[in-house]
């Protein structure tokens, strides 16, 4: 995501809660400080369907937003 | 290469504070620069020592470590191997052994973040491993011995310091493991039936190397009774097949570390590594009924689609993907155990020599001496 973003698309990072630090530290290590982190409920791994699908609810409006913010 | 004193007198490279142990203790707790244990303070007059055996440029970097991709300057894995109590003569192996998870098939940046229980887990072979005294004998993978416990420590270390493994952030873990502390041992080559790791991966038997393994702690394989080959592989392969490990899923190394006794009686049976290796990649198995209704349908069913889509629920589950992947050694000291030690998933051993700066194999560490 990090060469993606450098290269001038628009990029982000589906991360849950527990792995924001991380996220966040490694946007800066890879030199894109602000790659968009879209926030959802860990965890991510061992989830039914259903599951999955709320998380897909809620990081969907994020993605939307940077999408229209990047492009306006 | 720039002098140590100019270096040190660089901005940023040295902090400082009360120089009673306990007020550097507790400001290296502050920060967050140690593994929660006491250290030695990292002074300059210490640090300057601690590099009396090394010939490479003290700025120059080994290796990045990830995840931070901090540079892994001579300089600083010297404050680091005094923090742990390293002599001297032992910095070169930690060198050596950054180096080495620093190679692409180790996968540093994986094994530093994932939330797996793994820790490098540092073997060596050749003379200087016995010249500077890492313990092969009793107690291997336990405590007491310095050199075992200042070499791990001092890797683990660099690891979070310059690498920024910390707990939460940069090191995912979910609960870790204490091998994190330390992890490292010698072959026990004079006790082994067989050829010592280093001359099996075809270096020289006078060579010194690391081999170094993205390994959880050990497994212990009790057998007090069997007195045969098969016997005691029987045993190791029923401590091997474990559901919850990432070796049935994944192209890791696990390492089956051979007490000394156990290793005598399986090559008394005829019995090489090579065969060795053989034997428990054919029955180190497990049938997929043993796992979840959920793990066979998602992990065996769909990821790996192409060897078990279709197969029977009696499928045979390797612990390892062909015979050369596992890792035979022999340490430790009398008794009937041996050890089986898993891995990472995504990972490969990495074996590396300690060579001179001028590429030449170093066959004493006295040989490293400045000056």
């Amino acid at each position: 995501m990090a060469q993606l973003t450098k290269r001038g698309l628009i990029a982000a990072v589906v991360c849950s809660d527990s792995f924001m630090k991380l996220g966040t530290a490694q946007a800066k290590v890879f030199g894109v400080p602000d790659l968009p982190l879209l926030k959802i409920q860990h965890p991510l791994g061992g989830l039914n369907m259903d599951k999955v699908r709320e998380r897909a609810a809620v990081a969907l409006p994020q993605l939307l937003k940077v999408v229209k913010e990047k492009q306006s | 290469m720039s002098s140590l004193s100019t270096m040190l007198a660089s901005p940023g490279t040295m902090v400082q504070c009360d120089d009673d142990p306990e007020a550097v203790y507790e400001f290296l707790c502050e920060k967050g620069w140690n593994d929660g244990l006491p250290v030695i303070p990292p002074t300059p007059a210490r640090v300057e020592r601690m590099l009396a055996y090394c010939d490479r440029d003290f700025d120059k970097p080994v290796a990045k470590i990830p995840p931070r991709f901090g540079a892994a300057t001579p300089i600083r894995v010297a404050a680091n191997a005094v923090m742990a109590g390293c002599k001297p003569e032992y910095f070169p192996l930690v060198l050596l052994a950054l180096e080495a998870m620093a190679e692409e098939p180790y996968n540093l940046y994986g094994t530093q973040a994932t939330t797996h229980p793994c820790t490098p887990m540092l073997i060596f072979n050749g003379p200087i491993a016995r010249e500077i005294g890492i313990n092969a004998g009793h107690n291997v993978m336990g405590n007491y011995f310095r050199a075992n416990a200042a070499i791990g420590r001092a890797v683990r270390l660099a690891l979070v310091n310059i690498g920024a493994a910390i707990p939460g952030i940069g090191d995912m873990a979910t609960a870790g493991t204490p091998a994190k502390f330390t992890f490292c041992v010698a072959e026990n080559e004079a006790a082994s039936p067989w050829e010592p790791l280093h001359v099996e991966l075809g270096f020289p038997q006078d060579a010194s190397t690391v081999t170094v393994i993205a390994a959880e702690g050990p497994h212990n394989i009790n057998d007090h009774e069997s007195i045969t080959a098969e016997g005691i592989l029987t045993m190791t392969a029923g401590t091997m097949t474990i559901t919850g490990s990432n070796n049935a899923y994944y192209a890791g190394q696990p390492c089956v570390a051979f007490g000394p006794e156990h290793a005598q009686t399986v090559a008394g049976g005829g019995m090489s590594k090579a065969d060795v290796k053989k034997w428990l990649f054919e029955r180190a198995t497990l049938p997929m009924s043993r796992f979840s209704q959920e793990g066979i349908e998602r992990r065996f069913r769909r990821k790996l689609s192409d060897q078990y889509a279709n197969a029977p629920l009696d499928a045979p589950v390797r612990m390892f993907a062909k015979p050369d992947d596992l890792i035979v050694i022999v340490t430790g000291g009398a008794g009937k155990h041996s050890a089986y030690i898993p891995t990472f998933g995504n990972t490969r051993s990495v074996t590396q020599p300690l060579r001179r700066a001028d590429g030449e194999l170093v066959k004493s560490i006295q040989e490293l001496k400045r000056g």
